[in-house]
């Protein structure tokens, strides 16, 4: 679990704004999407980071930064304490093998004209190091067993397979090179129900096996707790919570945190009838045109005048300084109290699951 | 009952043989319930619903059998046209993509508007006025100027809220919404789904409620019927399935979803996948996958077992119901 040495992965201040221009010629600038607007975070070796966020708050675009598919507009992601924004060439060559990313749509991110032996084996011609040439389509059996699908499917085509199996394609692919850290964007909300246990206890298991890293970013606020040491919670660019997750499920400070967690459905009617759910108004703003001050204000219940000039710092809040307890955690707001939102659990009624 | 399905049967034909999507499914809705249909990718929750709005495809689709009876009439004995003024008027469908569902070069106004010129003679005049009024009643905000927008115009969750005032335009007796907020994030969907429970008790209408999501489910159903491939395996009150299931299919389900307020350890998932629908498992479909299953499963279909032990009916397709509700 997390240690407290330096961290493996670091991010500071990331931005990425995509430029609108008007006119054909003679382009000019005027004005910009703001889909990433400042993230910060650290991931320990070996522990999971969970993102969460509703569509458009810039979740995968910062998935995409830190696996090199989009180059920040500003800020820094050291992996082991060096800038990769910087790097060009060998030097990213060689970062890139060790950060790997698993897509969300297994039905698009697998070339269908390729054998599932030449998608995974693709990796190794761009790092040859990794594995010889003789040894290559052993070590691509080796990882469909890993993943839990049969060694003797590497010349099948992806279409032969479901949904699921797909993903263990892709999560095959992820960890072909030995990557230190997995970016997952969506794993497994392509999937049905009983598949997405699967795929989550692979993840799982997985990250024991060899010792991984996990960026786990999902909308799903409930598998990312499952899997979550820590999670950070994503508003229109931004990161407006972060804590470990029993800090931010059962004690969130940030209005929006609360509204997220308490419109998610929980599966027990009983909940139904004392659970408070706060309906928030409106739709997220544009991310061309970021409200003033703290960006959640326009659709927050508490907002004073305060949250329309100032931008309120991703810090512990002032009122939770002195505590030491759940609540003394990093939350955006002023205005910062504790709520519960979630239920907890043992309503009378066993559940029936145990942990057997 | 509003809507009773009898013992419904659809194939479709296709180059890998045929595909039996829908098994004999019966199940009912009355006036003001809901009924949730569960089940995952497959199971024939989406056919059955389209075989009743009557808008399968056929051929490639086909119903051999059953009835569908609603307000007394077999609907798959009336003539296209008469099924026509059930379709709209009385019954009506909420899709799960309201993007590609609206038109995109009309705009929302013209779209709601055809409703009430097209099913009640309304003059254009009148049908726009009607179509502003049902976007205030969605709580569409600034309605007067928006319903001259295009549906590319406005957000998911407001995209969605004009599927509902077209579907409640005429004040239809049965609503049909499939996965009505999948698409959706879940701030929005909370917004999607408390109007769609506010309208239905409004107007006292049926509501099946197709989805895959155990957390829905449970907000707003009375009552659920649990599919694989293409058959019911259990029925029951909402609150019994959740306290006790009776079957080992709905049991392995809601072990398998992760919980927001708790931290599990490993997540009990449900092995193999779901059945190739041209090849169904003889027996019990689910014995392939099933921890319970024993030489009988394999040989016999259960029928929906009659396993009512209070006063609300119940039902389970298994032949160990009584192991998997008390063990």
């Amino acid at each position: 679990m997390a240690e407290t040495t330096e961290p493996i992965l670091e991010v500071r201040g990331l931005v990425k704004h995509y430029p609108l221009t008007s006119g054909i010629l003679f382009k000019k600038q005027v004005g910009a999407v703001k889909a990433v607007d400042g993230v910060d975070f650290e991931l320990a070796r070996g522990e999971t980071l969970g993102i969460v966020g509703e569509s458009g708050c810039g979740k995968s675009t910062v998935a995409k930064m830190l696996v090199n598919l989009e180059r920040p507009t500003a800020g820094e992601i050291r992996y082991k304490g060096e800038d990769i924004t910087r790097l060009s060439g060998k030097a990213l060559k060689s970062v890139r093998r060790n950060i790997q990313m698993v897509f969300q749509d297994p039905y698009t991110s697998l070339n269908p004209r390729m054998t599932v032996g030449d998608i995974i084996g693709e990796a190794y011609d761009i790092h040859p190091e990794v594995a010889p040439k003789g040894d290559r389509r052993r070590r691509v059996q080796e990882l469909l067993d890993v993943v839990g699908l049969n060694p003797e499917y590497v010349n099948r085509y992806p279409h032969q397979f479901s949904g699921g199996q797909r993903q263990r394609i892709g999560i095959a692919r992820g960890l072909a090179l030995r990557p230190e850290i997995i970016v997952a964007d969506e794993p497994v909300s392509a999937l049905d129900v009983s598949v997405q246990a699967q795929v989550i206890n692979l993840m799982g298991r997985l990250q024991d096996e060899f010792d991984l890293s996990y960026i786990f970013i999902a909308h799903d606020l409930s598998i990312v707790r499952h899997i979550s040491d820590r999670v950070g919670v994503m508003y229109l660019g931004r990161i407006v919570e972060t804590g470990r997750d029993a800090e931010i499920y059962d004690h969130p400070t940030h209005p929006y945190t609360q509204a997220l967690l308490s419109a998610v459905p929980v599966p027990d009617p009983e909940a139904r009838e004392h659970r408070e759910r706060i309906i928030l108004a409106g739709d997220v703003p544009s991310p061309t045109n970021i409200p003033s001050g703290c960006r959640f204000r326009t659709r927050c219940w508490k907002a004073r005048e305060r949250c329309a000039l100032e931008v309120p710092a991703l810090a512990v809040p002032a009122e939770f300084r002195s505590v030491s307890g759940p609540a003394a955690h990093d939350s955006a707001c002023h205005f910062a109290e504790e709520k519960q939102v979630v239920p907890p659990e043992g309503e009378g009624e066993g559940e029936g699951s145990g942990p057997g | 009952m509003l809507l009773e399905v009898r013992d419904l049967h659809v194939e479709f034909h296709t180059r890998d043989g045929v595909a039996k999507a829908v098994n004999g499914v019966d199940y009912g809705v009355d006036a003001g319930e809901t009924l949730a249909v569960l089940g995952e990718s497959g199971s024939g929750k989406s056919v059955t619903a389209q075989t009743i709005m009557g808008i399968l495809d056929v051929p490639p689709g086909r119903i051999t059998a059953g009835e569908i009876l609603f307000e007394g009439r077999d609907l798959l004995k009336l003539k296209e046209q008469e099924r026509r003024k059930v379709r709209g008027a009385k019954m009506a469908m909420i899709f799960q993509d309201a993007l590609s569902s609206l038109n995109p070069v009309l705009t929302v106004g013209a779209q709601l508007a055809e409703m009430f010129t097209v099913h009640r003679g309304m003059s254009r005049k009148d049908a726009h006025a009607k179509a502003i009024e049902l976007m205030d009643r969605v709580r569409i905000p600034a309605a007067r100027e928006r319903v001259k927008q295009y549906p590319h115009q406005f957000s998911g969750g407001m995209r969605q809220r004009i599927m509902i005032a077209m579907a409640m335009a005429l004040e239809p007796k049965l609503i049909i919404a499939d996965e009505p907020t999948t698409a959706l994030d879940v701030t929005v969907q909370a917004q999607v789904m408390d109007l769609l429970a506010e309208l239905q008790r409004e107007l006292r209408m049926g509501l099946i409620l197709i989805t895959h999501d155990l957390g829905v489910v449970a907000d707003v159903a009375d009552k659920i019927a649990v599919m694989y491939a293409g058959r019911i395996v259990e029925t029951a009150p909402v609150h019994d399935i959740y306290k006790a299931p009776a079957h080992p299919y709905t049991r392995g389900l809601l072990e398998s979803i992760p919980r927001l307020d708790q931290k599990g350890q490993e997540l009990y998932a449900i092995k193999g996948l779901p059945p190739n629908l041209t090849r169904i498992p003889p027996g019990c479909a689910f014995h392939p996958r099933c921890p319970m299953a024993r030489d009988v499963c394999r040989t016999d279909v259960p029928p929906l077992y009659d396993v009512t032990e209070s006063d609300a009916e119940r039902g389970s397709a298994c032949h160990f119901w009584r192991e998997c509700l008390h063990g």
